[in-house]
């Protein structure tokens, strides 16, 4: 890991020094993390891929604002922690405008996170991905992120706090609301199942 | 006995350091919060961290050639102020500042330590130089006239007579030189040029090495009447009382 820090800091010089394609050692390297992360955040593959896009591009563009004390997967990381809650907050907003203009029942069952997905579609497919999915979509966006940071990711208080910009306790408390949501949500569906 | 809040059972639940041993220590001992407990463990036992799709082992390299071309090239930074920031650059301006003024008041000091000059111990020259003038003219032109006359009624066959005018002359030439440079400046032409053929006549009384002959007074008898120098003199020397007591104030005035 001592390493592959070393390796990222003379990438960054090179980069800095008028090397762009030593950035590219860096994006192969850390995209797989960044996708992980971006897709439990966003719960969809093709927003997780343009939150690693995002991100990255964002990185290079503060590259020389970047501190060589701290570590750039960890700095990169929390980059991409922001465009995911940022483009579920925006899917949401965009959600909830769509659910406003259109009288189509099924297309609110995709938009409105309460009636994601049926008992019965449930029971019948067996997922119980879907169930925690569905309850998942009961979170905000900032709730969601803390959640998946801290019971996914795991992230500590503080990390949680610094990647969304946050205070600790702030991100203690949307964790908290995030596990009582989820476990509210998840025995309503396990009744109705 | 207090039972925990969920919060805490929370806490508990995702452990690490942030757990509370207290209440690791409670739920031990606590019947309804270890139910409860078990049951948030339960629940939270259930959301399985979710799985990210499989990606192409080429994943990252498909994502650099992907942004790629929206990348400008870093260009080596080279030594400006502007990278400095406004407060750095601020910082770097007020220390400027303060060299100078230190530099300035360094100096004045060490200028005021220098033993002021009095006019007592040192009088100005400037002062000096502006009384000589007055009495060298004034002597001059007396002694000059002296030896003028003298020169007129010399007899030429008397070499008694012609050694002490040749040794007066010499000594007039430089009081001459003197009194001529001062008129030059002092923008008075009438006695810069009597003094001027006074100073030639001098030059050739002085030069006489051998002694003055009788040819030569001659000569220099019908030069000084040729050019009526005398007279020049003899006017000249009138004047300077007019001049000393008229002038006074301006002299003084213009050497102190």
């Amino acid at each position: 890991m001592q390493c592959m820090d070393k390796n990222d800091h003379a990438a960054i010089q090179a980069v800095l020094s008028g090397d762009k394609e030593a950035y590219g050692t860096l994006v192969v390297r850390h995209s797989p993390s960044l996708f992980r992360v971006a897709f439990r955040i966003t719960g969809n593959e093709a927003d997780a891929e343009d939150v690693v896009q995002e991100a990255f591009l964002r990185g290079y563009r503060k590259l020389k604002g970047f501190e060589s004390r701290s570590e750039f997967g960890t700095w990169i990381y929390r980059i991409a922690v922001r465009c995911a809650l940022n483009r579920i907050g925006a899917r949401r907003v965009d959600g909830a405008g769509r659910v406003a203009e259109q009288n189509d029942p099924e297309e609110d069952e995709i938009q409105v996170e309460d009636s994601a997905a049926g008992p019965d579609r449930l029971l019948l497919s067996g997922e119980i991905g879907a169930l925690q999915e569905s309850a998942m979509r009961s979170l905000s966006p900032a709730e969601r992120t803390a959640f998946v940071l801290r019971h996914m990711e795991d992230c500590s208080t503080e990390e949680i706090a610094v990647a969304l910009g946050i205070a600790p306790n702030a991100a203690k408390q949307a964790v908290f609301r995030a596990v009582q949501k989820l476990r509210g949500r998840l025995a309503e569906l396990r009744v109705k199942i | 006995m207090k039972h925990l809040m969920e919060e805490e059972l929370i806490e508990a639940y995702y452990g690490g350091d942030e757990a509370d041993a207290a209440s690791r220590e409670h739920l031990e001992s606590c019947a309804a919060c270890a139910q409860a407990y078990a049951a948030l463990k339960s629940d939270l036992d259930d959301v399985k961290p979710v799985s990210p799709p499989a990606r192409d082992e080429r994943f990252g390299e498909q994502v650099w050639e992907r942004i790629e071309p929206s990348l400008h090239t870093y260009t080596e930074r080279k030594w400006s102020w502007r990278p400095l920031g406004m407060w750095r650059g601020l910082g770097l301006a007020a220390a400027c500042a303060l060299l100078l003024i230190g530099g300035f008041t360094a100096g004045r000091l060490s200028v005021q330590r220098k033993p002021p000059i009095t006019v007592a111990k040192q009088p100005a020259p400037v002062v000096k130089v502006g009384k000589v003038e007055v009495v060298v003219l004034s002597d001059h032109l007396d002694r000059s006239e002296r030896l003028l006359v003298e020169l007129k009624h010399a007899d030429t066959d008397s070499a008694e007579m012609a050694s002490p005018m040749r040794d007066e002359a010499r000594s007039l030439l430089g009081p001459n030189r003197v009194c001529m440079k001062n008129a030059t400046q002092n923008g008075d032409p009438a006695l810069a040029t009597a003094l001027d053929h006074l100073n030639r006549l001098l030059a050739q009384l002085a030069d006489q090495r051998e002694g003055l002959n009788s040819a030569t007074i001659a000569r220099l008898q019908e030069e000084m009447n040729a050019d009526g120098l005398l007279f020049e003199v003899r006017v000249l020397r009138t004047r300077i009382p007019d001049r000393q007591t008229g002038n006074k104030a301006h002299l003084n005035g213009g050497t102190i």
